[in-house]
């Protein structure tokens, strides 16, 4: 099975998951026809980490939504991911280009909220 | 004890203290300054000359004991940089002193002879004139260690030689407990109209004053309890949570990613060097140098979210405080420059020279769009504040801000609203910022629709986030909370933990209805908000602004953001609605 090659950045404590302190910036390979749930899964991230999830500057997912795992991703893609504790106001998000599934989500699930008990959810 | 109003009139260099008139009772903060402004100064009447003023105000719960994240003070009159009505709010020591003084308000008036300098200091037994004379010329960082030796311990409000020299993009300074100049009232340019009162510095002695009135004890002690825990409970503001580990230049790398980071004058919306200036990078810094540097400081004692650093040097030693997010975008990504330290020590250069990081970030962009520089030169970058140290022609160019900089240098991409340029958030990525940038009272400003989420108002399930539809609707709901917000002398960055969990918003409401002895509810908070924007918005009406300049710039409109090759397309009309009711109610 060919595999391709993903460029990552990784923000906040889920660095750890590439080897990062604060910030980890490196490629990772993944097989097949990949998804961004499989990218999570080979570094280890789980849902209660991770917060804003973007793929080449698209919105795919926000704290408390997990809906970007089946997101396909393509040789060369850029995936950013941000740990759960990383702050964005509504105002400074509002209208930005988000993923289809985000956007369905948000439809049917309503407008997300800052997850305050990150840990214990 | 009443709150009083000291008018300060340098002409004849006499104060006078007033009881609060029934008209300005309940107001605080930025509802205080802006009904000030609103009554007191010609709408017409030009920024520096004789009838406009200064007021200060701290917030309704500001210097009450234990309030969290409390301490802002406000500062109003009209805008040199936009002629507009300006309230511009910073943190540091002044709020909770001014406010255990029992003033609800300083105005400062009228224009002393030709080149008489005056340092005031306000105690409990008034306010007394002194000759500045020693401390003309030079800087912040010097002036607050000057008046230190005399009056330690005390609020240090004052301007570098940017607001000596009257330029629109002059700020006014607090000092922070560390007797640094690092918190700024920084939009605007009212350190230049401070300047045209002959004003140097304030100092204000709080010793002895009667400190703040609280109407309902029991209800205050209620809602700072409820508002507390919800801040210590927030993953956003609680300790280690992103703000108080990262600082507001958390935002960086996000918006990077977002693809809505302005870049090199606005030209693109992805910094390839953002990660380097981002608030994780700070983070390493701090953790690498192990000296003076810190994460998760507090600007003003009482703050329990600590957002604010102190970023250090290569040896380890303080080099400035703060380094903010807008503050390290407008020096780094929009001048395509990567190199942290060099950040630092131009935000240090603003401190000191008492200019808004915002708009000298930006000047220093466009200087480069108009070849002064390349891109990317950040010794070159920093150079240039030696241009306004020293008074130069080009200093005094490129201190008047980012319209000015670009007529000296035939920019024609000028990312402007009313005057003052934009923050660290491209509108037309984000288009929901490019609603409030346009229509603020204020000019081109983050601060003034400021909220975590839409459910505020009354808009809740009512948005469809890709559609321009309802963004008028909800700038406008966003523009009064946080008009409110900053009337109440609470941080801003309240509003995580206030709109997340409803008894700390109950708690914030019923901190400010304890003080202030009045009833209070959410719905109150939006209508109040929406009293300030009135006056704020027939005042600019009056000094001659119309719809037609609630406007983005032109080039927006024709000119692809990469990389999602966007316009901002927002519509003439749909802009017109945030502000159609003021002559409607
Ligand atoms: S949260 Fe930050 S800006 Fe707000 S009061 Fe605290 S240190 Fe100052």
């Amino acid at each position: 099975m060919p595999s391709i090659t993903i460029n990552i950045s990784l923000y906040g404590d889920i660095a750890k998951h590439a080897g990062g302190h604060h910030v980890a910036q490196t490629e990772i390979m993944l097989d097949g026809d990949p998804t961004i749930g499989d990218l999570q899964d080979k570094l280890g991230i789980s849902a209660e980490e991770k917060g804003y999830v973007f793929k080449n500057a698209i919105l795919c997912d926000v704290p408390g939504f997990d809906a970007a795992r089946e997101e396909s991703l393509c040789e060369g893609d850029h995936v950013g991911i941000f740990s759960i504790q990383h702050m964005w106001p509504y105002q400074y998000r509002d209208g930005v280009r988000m993923s289809d599934a985000l956007a369905r989500a948000l439809n049917e699930k309503g407008a997300m909220h800052n997850i305050y008990k990150a840990t214990e959810e | 004890m009443t709150r009083k109003i000291v008018r300060i009139n340098m002409s004849n260099q006499k104060a006078t203290y007033e009881d609060v008139p029934k008209k300005w009772a309940k107001w605080g903060g930025r509802g205080m300054t802006s009904a000030i402004v609103f009554e007191e100064i010609p709408p017409t009447c030009h920024p520096l000359g004789p009838n406009n003023k200064v007021v200060i105000a701290p917030g309704w719960v500001t210097g009450t004991p234990a309030a969290p994240s409390s301490g802002r003070t406000s500062f109003g009159g009209k805008s040199p940089l936009t002629g507009t009505i300006k309230e511009s709010n910073a943190g540091g020591l002044s709020g909770q002193k001014i406010a255990k003084l029992g003033l609800a308000a300083i105005i400062l008036e009228g224009t002393p002879a030709k080149d008489q300098w005056y340092y005031l200091v306000i105690t409990k037994d008034g306010v007394e004139f002194k000759d500045a004379s020693d401390l003309m010329g030079k800087g912040m960082y010097e002036i607050d260690e000057i008046l230190w030796k005399d009056y330690p311990k005390t609020a240090v409000i004052g301007i570098g030689q940017a607001g000596e020299m009257k330029l629109s993009n002059a700020g006014i300074s607090v000092n922070d407990p560390e007797n640094k100049p690092g918190r700024y009232a920084g939009r605007g340019g009212l350190g230049a109209v401070l300047g045209a009162r002959g004003i140097k510095a304030i100092v204000i002695d709080d010793a002895g004053g009667p400190g703040v009135d609280i109407a309902n004890k029991e209800l205050f002690e209620k809602g700072r309890k409820n508002l507390t825990e919800a801040i210590q409970e927030h993953a956003l503001t609680k300790k280690d949570g992103g703000l108080n580990a990262y600082g507001t230049d958390v935002l960086m790398n996000i918006v990077n990613e977002a693809g809505g980071l302005p870049t090199r004058n606005f030209s693109a919306g992805q910094f390839e060097g953002a990660a380097k200036i981002s608030g994780e990078a700070i983070a390493e810094v701090v953790e690498k140098r192990d000296g003076k540097g810190m994460t998760g400081h507090g600007c003003h004692p009482g703050c329990i979210i600590q957002c604010s650093n102190i970023y250090p040097d290569e040896s380890g030693e303080a080099l400035v405080s703060c380094l903010e997010y807008e503050t390290a975008w407008a020096l780094g990504a929009n001048c395509g420059i990567d190199n942290l330290d060099i950040i630092a020590r131009m935000t240090r250069e603003c401190n000191d020279l008492g200019l808004d990081t915002i708009e000298a970030g930006n000047s220093i962009a466009i200087a480069m769009e108009g070849g002064l520089l390349e891109f990317g030169d950040a010794e070159g970058a920093l150079k240039l504040f030696n241009e306004i140290r020293n008074k130069t022609p080009m200093g005094r160019i490129l201190g008047q801000g980012v319209e000015a900089t670009a007529k000296a240098f035939g920019v024609h991409r000028v990312p402007t609203v009313k005057g003052q340029s934009m923050p660290a958030y491209e509108p037309r990525a984000i288009k929901g910022i490019g609603v409030t940038y346009a229509t603020s009272t204020m000019g081109a400003d983050h601060t003034s629709g400021y909220t975590i989420a839409p459910e505020i108002a009354g808009v809740s399930g009512k948005l469809d986030p890709l559609t321009d539809e309802g963004k008028a609707d909800l700038s406008l709901a966003f523009q009064a909370s946080t008009a409110f917000i900053d009337s109440s002398g609470y941080c801003l960055f309240i509003a995580f933990p206030i709109l997340d969990i409803q008894t700390g918003f109950e708690g914030m409401v019923d901190t400010v209805a304890g003080v202030m002895g009045i009833d209070l509810t959410g719905d109150d908070a939006i209508a109040l908000g929406k009293e300030v924007l009135k006056m704020e918005r027939l005042f600019n009406e009056r000094a001659g602004f119309t719809k037609e300049d609630d406007r983005l710039p032109e080039f927006m409109r024709y000119e692809k953001l990469p990389p999602h090759d966007v316009v901002w397309s927002m519509t003439d009309e749909e802009l017109d609605k945030v502000f159609a009711w003021v002559h409607e109610d």
